[in-house]
């Protein structure tokens, strides 16, 4: 440990962005290839490790409390790249014992190979993405795998000894309604995962699903914000408790990574297209992995749109951020932090607060509910705006 | 100075896309004026928004060099005429530039309401009408029966009328003997007092103002004191000149007959006003030339920037167009609901719309203008009488003594088959049938009375829909009548939108209510709550909607890796607000506008 080094060091997340896919799905707009040869895998295990090397130089007084594996399709680009790259963290950086390990899976490339290995390194959560329990949805959507599938996967990720497993699932997709999106929830239930994160399809441009949105039959606003509220409610129920917009947990087991994005904590993301928020700066990796491997080879920059964040725009952020969270924001906080007032925001909140869309706890909090989750956008929006003015 | 007997001033009227303009090009082309590489298509339409829409907005003038079959050179001065109905004064102006007028009427078309009326205009002038058949090379061209038509309608022979094509360049060649043989040349005494005929001006930024003029008595030359006899304003002339086609050629003097421009440093063309009569101020002229008649907007609307910050870009781009267009006028006004903007009158719809394009593609603004009306009189009790333009200034009920609207006299020609489709139409746009004339054995025009508020929306329009496009209108205003008005609110959320307010005939007022309110509903965005959207008159709602509450208006992820692209989003999302116009708590944006304005497209 250097000589200088700080007492208390600060808490760092790391996000491992691992750009391949078995197939691209047809909603998604998350940058992967499907290319997969040795000499892009090596390419960007090499690339990744010298990045995450150069950088743990530059942050002698932060702890890794989270590392998160996400894709892409971790799982996909295999067990001895992640166990390399995570060495090379460890290495590089200083890891907590108690620090949350997680990666993003896929029911077709979990084998018990890779889920052995990955806990023998010290992975201890996993987020598998099986997103409904209908077949014939799954492949319209494009997703390489079926039902059966995620349930052996579940089960062989418990027989391997992961106590932290997170299921991701998708309302509104095609043909999807809500009596199924319910049957969906009923049987992922039976599964027992400790976490659930619950995603409304969101048709991005430039995906293929986008094409053809007007014929597949998608649930409308109305029918996507039915689903939503169901979900909190069924999820509810079985002692889910929501903490965030589309995420759900048992027991306290947050996603602890995820958090940080929205506590506005330091993160470093290493790998194409992953943005950090560090040192007082946003930056983002640029969208290709051969430039990412190149540049890394010869010493040429590999990030693009380098910010440094005023205050005012932390402001915006906390705003942005923490109303995604069912703790929400504190005027106290607010005020001291940014010094800015909260009053005019409070006037607008009180507004959404007789539209049953805000609630203020008893501790003079202000959190969303789910109704105002379901306009988050518009709310939040409101409140840059108000906040801009004054 | 050319000879008197060496001039012809003519103009060319036609119907509009009866083929005007293409006619004037193929004039400038046979005179050699300018060569086949210098056409841009149709020169004197310059403007761009001229071009688009084939019609002629300001007048120009050009002096063509002519070598007749006599031998002899002409010099042929060309004034070209505004062709819509808005601009009648303008035209009225133009052919008094004019000895005589060559009247072009399509092989196909034949006469239509607008040949009518610019025959009369031309006829009242005193002008010798020539007429020419063109668009012969088409395959529905009926050029004998559509001579027997100019005969039988507007009595003018037209039996050895030049039966050409300007599209194609046929005959243009005979066009040209035509205006030598029958235009007669000018008269005038280039020693008399100066009497010149102000017929046109357009701004430079180098000279000033250049004036377009017909000199009719006496002389003008370069050094001499001027006076308008109108706005009573005197410059002393800088340079005088003839009109070509490649630009201004500076002469020593113009003299009786002949048609060019002066320059005097003049800064605004509202001192340079049409119609108005240049005398000399050394030796005046006694009484001005007949005819002029100040400008008197019939339209009026409210032009706000979209954008409220951009009020000083609006301000100096309406200020630069004033420079060149003396017929708007604009004063400042502010709305509640769209703060600082302007009331603009306009002389008539198409003049409303060409100036609103221009200031959104010339000077690139955004623009939401209210509802176009017209200027009502109001006496109150107490006797005073207003001029009300603006809905805003509409007294209350309980203060009206007598409320009156602006009446024209409008002029519908079609085939007689649409007879039915027409009355059906004018009846509901109140108008008071007056009488039909056949005028031949297939084609009538009728005449009706109704309020000019009537018209200036989309009455157009609706007339060619219900004619196929065979209808015809021409209108001039005949004077004020009773009314029965009453103004209509608009009420977002409960608060009123003052600039959606206005004032309409009071048993219009149900319908048109009804179809604000749910033109409005379709335009306003769902917001976090649900608004009432009402129309009332006074304290009264007569009609409403409801624009249900926004659900769903959410990023369901917003985590791992790509929360920076989806913080944009946000920010975008904010900066759209900015632009939307709130009011009380609802956001409006202004397409919402444009639609309550496009009502009556249906």
């Amino acid at each position: 440990m250097p000589l200088f080094a700080k007492k208390h060091k600060i808490p760092l997340g790391i996000y491992i962005h691992v750009p391949f896919c078995r197939s691209k799905c047809q909603y998604c707009d998350f940058y992967s290839v499907t290319e997969k040869n040795d000499r892009l895998l090596d390419g960007y295990q090499d690339a990744v490790c010298t990045h995450i090397k150069e950088a743990g130089i530059l942050a002698p007084d932060y702890v890794v409390d989270t590392i998160y594996f996400g894709g892409g399709t971790p799982s996909f680009f295999g067990a001895d790249g992640m166990a390399a790259i995570l060495t090379t963290i460890r290495k590089s950086f200083k890891v907590s014992s108690s620090a949350e390990i997680s990666f993003e899976a896929n029911p077709d490339s979990v084998s018990d190979r890779l889920l052995r290995r990955l806990r023998s390194e010290g992975f201890n959560r996993v987020s598998l993405g099986i997103q409904c329990d209908d077949d014939n949805i799954l492949k319209k959507i494009g997703r390489p795998h079926n039902y059966a599938q995620a349930v052996s996967a579940v089960n062989r990720i418990r027989r391997f000894g992961f106590k932290n497993l997170s299921l991701d699932l998708m309302y509104g997709l095609p043909g999807q309604s809500l009596q199924d999106w319910e049957k969906t929830l009923a049987n992922v239930l039976k599964l027992q995962p400790e976490h659930i994160s619950c995603y409304g399809l969101k048709v991005e441009e430039g995906t293929p699903l986008y094409e053809y949105r007007e014929f597949c039959n998608l649930a409308d606003d109305d029918t996507q914000a039915d689903m939503y509220l169901s979900a909190i409610e069924i999820l509810g129920r079985h002692g889910y408790r929501q903490y965030e917009i589309s995420n759900f947990c048992r027991k306290g087991n947050v996603s602890r990574h995820n958090l940080k994005y929205w506590n506005g904590d330091p993160y470093l993301g290493f790998g194409p297209n992953a943005s950090s928020d560090f040192g007082g700066q946003r930056f983002t990796i640029i969208r290709d992995l051969e430039g990412y491997i190149r540049n890394m080879k010869t010493g040429k920059p590999v990030l693009q749109d380098v910010q440094t964040i005023a205050p005012r725009e932390r402001a915006g952020e906390y705003l942005m951020m923490r109303l995604r969270t069912v703790s929400g924001i504190d005027p106290k906080e607010y005020e001291k932090k940014y010094l800015l007032p909260f009053a005019p925001l409070e006037r607008n909140l009180i507004q959404c607060k007789e539209r049953g869309l805000a609630t203020k706890t008893f501790d003079g909090r202000w959190h969303l509910t789910p109704n105002g989750f379901l306009l988050s956008n518009s709310i939040i929006s409101d409140l840059l705006l108000i906040q801009e003015q004054n | 100075m050319t000879d008197l007997s060496k001039i012809r001033n003519f103009s060319i009227i036609a119907h509009i896309d009866h083929g005007k303009s293409t006619l004037a090009d193929r004039l400038l082309e046979e005179c050699a004026a300018i060569d086949q590489r210098e056409m841009e298509d149709q020169i004197l339409d310059s403007m761009d928004l001229e071009r688009e829409r084939g019609i002629t907005i300001k007048a120009t003038a050009v002096q063509l060099t002519y070598q007749a079959d006599d031998g002899e050179v002409y010099a042929l001065n060309l004034i070209d005429t505004p062709g819509h109905v808005d601009f009648n004064y303008e035209v009225s102006r133009s052919l008094a530039a004019c000895e005589g007028a060559v009247l072009v009427v399509d092989a196909s078309q034949g006469v239509e309401a607008q040949t009518l009326a610019n025959t009369f205009l031309a006829t009242d002038a005193g002008l010798e009408v020539l007429p020419v058949i063109n668009k012969i090379d088409l395959p529905s061209a009926r050029p004998q029966e559509v001579k027997q038509e100019i005969e039988d309608i507007i009595c003018v022979p037209a039996e050895d009328a030049p039966e050409i094509s300007a599209k194609n360049g046929i005959n243009i060649h005979s066009v040209l003997e035509m205006i030598v043989r029958d235009v007669p040349a000018p008269k005038g005494d280039r020693n008399a007092p100066l009497q010149a005929l102000i017929f046109d001006s357009v701004y430079d930024s180098y000279r000033g103002v250049i004036v377009y003029t017909r000199i009719k008595e006496g002389t003008v030359r370069a050094g001499m004191d001027i006076k308008m006899m109108a706005t009573g304003a005197t410059y002393k002339v800088v340079e005088v000149g003839t009109m070509n086609p490649r630009g201004l050629t500076p002469r020593d003097a113009l003299g009786a007959g002949e048609v060019g421009y002066i320059t005097a440093s003049i800064k605004t063309v509202a001192d340079t006003q049409v119609g108005d009569t240049i005398t000399s101020v050394e030796n005046p002229a006694t009484t001005p030339l007949p005819g002029y008649r100040p400008v008197q907007p019939m339209v009026f609307s409210g032009v706000y920037p979209a954008d409220g910050a951009k009020y000083q870009d609006l301000r100096e781009a309406l200020e630069k167009l004033k420079l060149n267009d003396a017929s708007f006028v604009y004063e400042l006004e502010s709305s509640i609901a769209l703060g600082f903007g302007f009331r603009c009158g306009f002389l008539g719809l198409l003049h409303m719309e060409i100036i609103q394009e221009r200031l959104e593609r010339e000077y690139n603004l955004d623009l939401i203008t209210t509802a176009p009306n017209v200027s009502y009189r109001v006496t109150k009790l107490d006797g005073t009488v207003l001029m009300v333009d603006n809905p805003l200034d509409y007294p209350d009920p309980m203060e009206i003594q007598l409320a009156e609207e602006p009446f024209v006299k409008v002029n519908l020609m079609a085939p007689q088959e649409y007879v039915g489709n027409i009355m059906d139409l004018a009846t509901s746009r109140r108008g008071e049938f007056k009488d039909m004339v056949y005028l031949d054995a297939n084609r009538v025009e009728l005449h009706y009375e109704m309020p000019l508020n009537e018209i200036i929306y989309d009455f157009f329009d609706a007339l060619k829909s219900r004619t196929r496009g065979y209808g015809s209108l021409d209108y001039e205003l005949i004077g004020y009548r009773p009314s029965k008005l009453v103004k209509l609110d608009i009420l977002l959320n409960g608060d009123i939108v003052d600039a959606l307010s206005f004032i309409l005939f009071a048993d219009n007022a149900y319908p048109r209510a009804r179809k604000i309110c749910e033109r409005l509903k379709e335009n306003i965005p769902r917001a976090q709550f649900e608004i009432p959207v009402q129309a009332a008159i006074g304290g009264k709602i007569i009609a409403r909607e409801t624009i249900k509450a926004l659900r769903k208006d959410v990023l369901a992820k917003c985590s791992v890796g790509d929360n920076t692209r989806k913080k944009k989003l946000l920010e975008k999302q904010k900066e759209g607000k900015k632009r939307m116009r709130t009011f009380g708590t609802v956001s409006v944006p202004s397409e919402a506008f444009m639609a309550v304005l496009k009502l009556d497209e249906d």
